[in-house]
């Protein structure tokens, strides 16, 4: 009782100190989240230019709406076209090209669509034609849109009716996850595959089976929120977000982050 | 000055009618019996006159003004003692001094209490810090009894006080309301089946059937024993030898009401062998008290151990010469006597 | 069913070794819970007297809306509470969203009616001549209503550990309102809930662990409470 009254009174203070903090929000993606560069890399940004930052991870779809929503300053998402429609509706301000990893198609070993080493679109059909089961994102994520176009790029309609087409509604280790259990198919980014792989204590009961098409390249980008649209968000400190990202420094630190020895993530600001 | 005037109150419990009452006042220090069959509305008309209840329709006046719940001018000078004991989840303390309490009365408080416990018979030493589980029926209901004297009350109203209790505390109880009737001169009104009360103590009953004072109100109730009599009829022998006459009653019907308005005052001078008839009785005037519309006069009169108090116009008063004390007779018609 | 056994082992090693990250996140659900069993209390203890007490035109259907938001899911507050602190809506200049405050105000919302409906239970419940003795012994409205709460207190105990019961325990709000930014608004529940997705369950289960133990420790108190009044 005297503990929760102290916690009680420790709270009201630290609400009052709240008010006073002037730090950036960012709204990312939790597959970017996951792997655990922001962790890696945030603290070096508040070092260099004083500037606190905070973010919350969720789905793409949903970091774009707080976005619009005006509830955060600057995005940190994956989903390219949905990025230049966001900033054609006057959303989102200079939108800035970081960094890249690729998608790749992970199955179980076995592999009895047999996609091994076959193209994209060639794996698709295979896996369709036989029926085997796909676990999709199903949530509007940067992953899920890039999924779909790339079933429209094998000439097949998204599967939405077939049974053996699963869609989780979750983020990407909850999906391979599931693909896992199901003995299924699934599209992945690099990055959470490799985080797949440490958090299966190095024994994955998924393979990566199809990687290296031109298609499958999976870009990050850097946004702030139109001033403009929401007066209130702190731009000033969003540009410098997005230029220290761009910049020698943070671009190097990308190049060197490693999850189980392998790096993860490819910078591509422009020069 | 009467303390309560009651006025074409008619009170009713969703559609259901349970009080009906046209007129009646009540003075100042009496002790009033309230009798009745269960359900015919004497706990209502207690909870009126606590004014625990606004009537549905009509006024009842205290001290001549017209007064409802949460008035300022009862809330510390009425309260009712409920038939069923109920005490709040603390110490027997804690259960005497809330009214005190809740006035921010504190001066000594702890002898007051103390003193109020003692009056109903409850050592302090070993039942000031039990708690409301601990305590025997008759214990609880002294207990409530005690938080109710201790604030000194102009009227108490005590519903059923001694039903539901073993004689001790029975006897208590009544002892400690009688006492607070003597020393600070608290109105009573006691609704109760206890012959002690009635018999010993009431100046006068009021008499509640369906809901209805039966035949006027202020009747006097008569127990036993009562004696097999002459051609049917019973008798009962008062403490002064003199017989009363009465018809016998259905089965399981045990006391008997005169009624007021029934009787009849003689003076003796004019009869003296009088009290020797069927159907007379003497006695002495004890108390003269005018209502409030200033015509009729309550006229209590003390035959033996009884007290019959008869409504007379003022005029009559008057010519009877009437003062309390003075020796009167009062005919009455065995045949008429009802039975409750 | 080994990483049930590994979260024992971890939740021990994270209590043990003082885990910064898993005690901010304990700070952060006592606050938020803290402040919104406050304010439920404050506002929800008075409102079920009145429902419990007095009788009014429409009184059966308040009670039955009362109950019904009891089963008021959590996202769905979550959700709401969020359009209403959201930048663009009708609070969004108190700056709210994402922070303790915010989702003590959804969690409060999840309390209310909890304590609303069991005080309103324990004071309907209460004796009639309660109320009689209380009026006869001279208290005036207010008097009544503080000695009738005091009376009941046993039920309105129950209610808050009822409704603080599911306030530690929700997730929904917490995650659509506070955003389970490290450090700042992650809480233990939203903590699970990310770990599960990240597919650490050991470690979900482990902080499964430690909430249970808060829990625990809250309860002791409040039995103690109960024995003392």
């Amino acid at each position: 009782m005297v503990v929760m009254l102290a916690v009680f009174s420790a709270t009201l203070q630290s609400v009052k100190a709240a008010g006073e903090e002037e730090t950036l929000l960012m709204a990312t993606t939790t597959s970017t989240d996951n792997t655990g560069l922001l962790e890696y890399l945030m603290p070096a940004f508040t070092e260099k230019t004083g500037i606190g930052i905070r973010w919350i991870s969720t789905g793409t779809g949903k970091a774009l709406k707080l976005g619009e929503n005006c509830d955060v300053d600057v995005l940190l998402v994956h989903a390219p076209q949905a990025e230049i429609d966001f900033v054609d509706k006057g959303f989102g301000i200079d939108r800035r090209e970081i960094m890249y990893n690729d998608f790749v198609l992970i199955g179980p070993a076995e592999d009895p669509a047999m996609i091994k080493g076959k193209s994209v679109s060639e794996a698709l059909q295979a896996i369709g034609s036989s029926s085997n089961i796909f676990v999709s994102r199903g949530d509007e994520s940067g992953t899920h849109k890039m999924e779909r176009a790339l079933w429209k790029g094998a000439d097949i309609p998204t599967p939405e009716q077939e049974t053996w087409y699963r869609q989780s509604g979750q983020g990407m280790l909850p999906t391979i996850t599931m693909a896992s259990e199901l003995l299924g198919y699934t599209l992945t980014d690099r990055g959470t595959y490799i985080k797949y792989e440490s958090v299966a204590a190095g024994k994955p009961s998924l393979v990566i089976l199809v990687e290296g098409d031109a298609v499958l390249l999976n870009q990050y980008s850097v946004m702030p929120v139109n001033p403009e649209h929401c007066p209130s968000v702190k731009y000033k400190k969003a540009q410098a977000f997005s230029d220290w990202m761009a910049g020698e420094e943070a671009q190097q630190l990308i190049g060197i982050f490693k999850l189980l020895d392998k790096q993860l993530f490819t910078p591509n600001a422009a020069r | 000055m009467e303390l309560y005037h009651i006025q074409n109150v008619d009170h009713y419990y969703g559609t259901k009618q349970v009080l009906s009452i046209d007129d009646v006042s009540i003075p100042e220090a009496a002790i009033i019996g309230l009798i009745g069959p269960n359900g015919s509305g004497k706990s209502t008309l207690l909870k009126l006159m606590g004014f625990l209840e606004e009537p549905t329709y009509g006024s009842i006046f205290f001290k001549g003004r017209k007064t409802g719940p949460f008035s300022s001018d009862t809330r510390f000078k009425v309260t009712l003692l409920p038939q069923e004991p109920y005490l709040m989840q603390r110490t027997v303390f804690e259960n005497v001094a809330y009214g005190l309490k809740i006035r921010s009365d504190l001066k000594r408080l702890k002898s007051r209490v103390e003193d109020a416990m003692l009056q109903v018979g409850l050592a302090p030493e070993s039942f000031a810090r039990r708690r409301w589980s601990a305590l025997s029926g008759g214990e609880a209901q002294r207990v409530a009894l005690a938080a109710r004297l201790l604030l000194k009350p102009e009227v108490l109203l005590l519903d059923e006080p001694t039903a539901n209790v073993d004689t001790d505390s029975a006897r208590l109880i009544r002892k400690a309301s009688l006492k607070a009737r003597d020393e600070w001169g608290t109105t009573l009104v006691v609704a109760t089946h206890d012959w002690q009360w009635l018999f010993e103590t009431c100046d006068s009953v009021l008499h509640l059937l369906h809901g209805r004072l039966f035949k006027g109100g202020l009747g006097c109730a008569v127990y036993g024993p009562w004696k097999f009599g002459w051609e049917g009829f019973l008798q009962k022998e008062l403490e002064d030898g003199q017989v009363l006459v009465a018809p016998s009653p259905e089965e399981g019907k045990q006391v008997a009401i005169l009624d007021p308005s029934r009787l009849k005052i003689v003076l003796l001078s004019k009869s003296p062998l009088l009290k020797w008839k069927i159907g007379s009785l003497n006695g002495f005037v004890t108390r003269l008290f005018l209502e409030s519309n200033g015509q009729t006069v309550q006229t209590a009169i003390k035959i033996a151990e009884l007290v019959v108090t008869i409504r007379i116009q003022r005029e009559q008063v008057e010519l009877l010469k009437l003062y309390p004390g003075k020796e009167v007779g009062i005919q009455y018609e065995p045949k008429e006597i009802e039975w409750l | 069913m080994d990483f049930i056994q590994e979260g024992f082992a971890q939740a021990y090693a994270l209590l043990v070794r003082l885990d910064p990250a898993t005690y901010s996140a304990i700070g952060t659900t006592l606050r938020a819970s803290s402040l919104a069993m406050a304010a439920s209390l404050l506002l929800g203890i008075p409102l079920g007297y009145v429902l419990g007490y007095f009788d009014f035109l429409l009184k059966k259907q308040v009670r039955i809306i009362v109950d019904t938001l009891l089963s008021l899911p959590t996202v769905f507050i979550g959700l709401v509470i969020y359009a209403l602190l959201t930048r663009h809506g009708p609070l969004g200049e108190a700056g709210l969203l994402f922070t303790i405050p915010g989702i003590a105000i959804g969690q409060a919302i999840l309390s209310l009616p909890i304590v609303i409906a069991l005080t309103a239970t324990a004071v309907e419940a209460s004796d009639r001549n309660l109320h009689i003795t209380l009026m006869s012994l001279g208290a005036n409205r207010k008097q009544i209503a503080v000695s009738t709460l005091w009376e009941v207190r046993l039920g309105i105990l129950a209610a808050a550990v009822t409704a603080t019961g599911r306030v530690l325990t929700e997730v929904g709000i917490s995650l659509m309102v506070g955003g389970n930014i490290k450090w700042h608004t992650r809480t233990i529940t939203t903590a699970i809930a990310l770990e599960t997705s990240k597919g650490e369950f050991g470690m979900g289960i482990a902080l499964g662990l430690v909430l249970l133990l808060i829990a625990l420790t809250v309860n002791i108190s409040l039995a103690g409470l109960r024995r003392r009044i």
